[in-house]
């Protein structure tokens, strides 16, 4: 059952390679490479979310870092692409572990602000330092090559997928992790480190994010603080990965790709309504939660297949337990 | 130098208004087990009722808190059942869900509000907007602006007011069983359901509130809730999730490094600031200022 479905997924990606070939038009490749981009970027996010049970609401910021890290490298240091955008996923590595350190010791809420703030905290330093550009921006060496940055997306992008597959439903990690997000307390007592693994999740999740990122610095050739440490790509990320189902592997990929396919048709016909797009995609976000808390696929998938346990609220696990005054 | 007294001064009038959202958001968050990344929405939809009541009615924004409050009180308890039921689901990771539910809802938030609001900064005028008392000693001097004072007193009159009715009330007392254990509360009596969502309509009430005078002092605009929920995260986290006691000391802190860099630094690095400060305290003391959070 598990090997049809890796050998499914290697049918998948030799399809999804085979693309470009039937692919003419520019116009389309470029959208089937944006839409492996936000797999990839769905499917890292989950990582955290789903198997670890703790949001990282500044996902879009180790994206923006892989970004900048490889254009400052390939601008002002005369980088080949190719390690330019290895050393922005190791760049965001060590960002992860930086902003990790002190926060995942803690319950999941201060996580969420801190990765939250974080994005913020990064928007900001991007705007203020000289490398960056500031507002204005950067603009990288132009390499118009379309079938390039479609192999090179899903290269990462897949490569990013059987990793994550191997480490989270083969190895005994992916265990680990749900074994934290289940009970912390529990895992603790059974041996497990939960701050180590927590920091390797979080490892986990932002590498492949900013390699994502150091593509797509290099395929787009212009980056600015909006565009790619704004907070649109990790609401997207979010309503993605909620929207499909958190704790599996597929459920981000169906979320990515319904999402996507809907951002693609509101910004051909409604481009000019950029705020309504945030107001349906904050609408997405807090109904599906309460209508959808599986996402599509857990709501489809209810019987037999391997889906997240519910956690009972007690108040140990909310972290919370006093108001002293 | 000269400059000191006043920095300080503007310092804590700016914390006392941190301190009240702050306290409001820790009684969610104890009662609740949720943080409303929705705060900073609350303060700016506050800050902009109370600019279009002041136009249209012409009162000034002091005698609109009350007004401003119970709508606002209104819209939190019927909102709370909605975020209760995603907390008490069965399915998935409610508390996980109900993070990712308040995030949703204030980007919902942000987007009407940039919407209908325009992206205009504004000020609610006050007749206390134009007065001030002036302070000389040597050469240092110190200038309080009335409304800031105001503010000041306004801070002061609701911290109390919420102390007294968590300390000095039924209610209150509710409130702190529920906070240390949910299931004991109920059995003791405590209507779980009826007493969140109070509590919820009294912290978007006082955010609310708080925001009419955060546009009467400062300014109003669609973009500015970002900043005041990380404001707010800010002052919770490092008082210690939870622990009320440590929340002035925080929030005069976070005033105090406001107006320093207001004065003598350069203003772009105030949130890079605050973040420096959020991370040292959080990793030499994860648990707060106090070692007192959860």
């Amino acid at each position: 059952m598990k090997d049809r479905r890796l050998l499914a997924s290697f049918v998948v990606l030799l399809a999804l390679a085979c693309v470009p070939a039937v692919l003419r038009d520019t116009f389309l490749l470029r959208v089937a490479t944006e839409a492996i981009m936000w797999v990839g970027l769905a499917v890292a996010f989950d990582v955290l979310a789903g198997y670890t049970g703790y949001l990282n609401f500044g996902h879009g910021a180790f994206f923006g870092i892989g970004a900048y890290t490889t254009a400052i490298l390939m601008v002002r240091a005369g980088w080949p692409f190719v390690p330019a955008a290895a050393a922005g996923g190791v760049v965001a590595a060590v960002a992860a572990v930086i902003a990790g350190l002190p926060t995942l010791r803690l319950r999941g809420a201060y996580f969420a602000i801190a990765t939250w703030a974080l994005s913020r905290g990064i928007q900001q330093l991007a705007l203020m330092m000289p490398a960056t550009g500031g507002p204005d921006g950067m603009r990288l060496p132009p390499f118009l090559h379309p079938q390039f940055f479609y192999y090179a997306m899903l290269g990462v992008v897949g490569a990013t997928f059987l990793l994550l597959w191997f480490l989270l439903e083969r190895a005994p990690f992916g265990l680990k992790l749900k074994a934290i997000r289940e009970d912390e307390q529990g895992a603790k007592a059974l041996g497990l480190n939960p701050t180590l693994l927590k920091i390797q999740a979080f490892v986990l999740s932002a590498v492949p994010t900013g390699v994502i990122g150091g593509v797509f610095a290099y395929w787009v050739t212009f980056i600015d603080p909006a565009s790619t440490l704004g907070d649109l790509v990790s609401d997207q990320a979010l309503v993605m990965v909620v929207f499909g189902g958190m704790g599996t592997l597929i459920g981000p990929v169906v979320g990515a790709i319904l999402i996507f396919a809907f951002k693609t048709i509101f910004w051909a016909y409604l481009a000019e309504y950029e705020v309504l797009y945030v107001i349906i995609l904050g609408a997405a976000i807090a109904l599906s939660v309460v209508f959808l808390p599986n996402g599509v696929l857990g709501a489809r998938l209810r019987r037999g297949a391997p889906r997240p346990l519910p956690v009972p609220v007690t108040p140990a696990a909310a972290g919370a337990g006093k108001l002293e005054a | 130098m000269e400059l000191l007294p006043q920095a300080l001064m503007d310092g804590v009038m700016l914390g006392a208004i941190y301190i009240i959202i702050a306290v409001a958001f820790s009684l969610v968050y104890g009662v609740m087990h949720v943080i409303d990344f929705a705060v900073g929405e609350w303060i700016m939809f506050g800050a902009f009722a109370g600019f279009y009541l002041n136009r249209a009615t012409g009162m000034d924004p002091f005698l609109l808190l009350p007004a401003v409050f119970v709508v606002f009180a209104v819209l939190g308890y019927l909102l709370q059942p909605v975020i209760q039921r995603v907390l008490s689901g069965k399915k998935g990771n409610p508390l996980l869900m109900g993070l990712v539910f308040t995030f949703g809802l204030s980007l919902m938030f942000r987007g009407l509000a940039q919407t209908f609001f325009g992206f205009y900064s504004l000020s609610i005028p006050s007749r206390f907007s134009t007065g001030s008392f002036f302070f000389e000693k040597g050469s240092f001097f110190l200038t309080v602006s009335h409304v800031r004072l105001a503010g000041l007193v306004y801070a002061i009159a609701i911290t109390v007011g919420l102390q007294y009715l968590l300390k000095h009330t039924d209610f209150g007392l509710g409130v702190r069983a529920l906070a240390q254990h949910k299931d004991a509360a109920g059995l003791m009596g405590v209507n779980n359901r009826r007493t969140s969502a109070f509590v919820y309509a009294i912290y978007v009430g006082v955010s609310a509130m708080t925001g009419v005078l955060i546009g009467t002092i400062l300014a109003v605009s669609a973009k500015m809730a970002p900043e005041y929920t990380i404001f707010t995260f800010f002052v919770v986290v490092l008082a210690g999730m939870g622990y009320l006691a440590g929340v002035p000391a925080a929030a005069f802190l976070l005033g105090i490094i406001q107006s320093l860099f207001l004065i003598y630094l350069d203003p772009g690095y105030t949130l890079l600031a605050v973040f420096g400060v959020l991370y040292l305290i959080l990793l030499v003391s994860p648990t707060g200022l106090f070692r007192k959070g959860v």
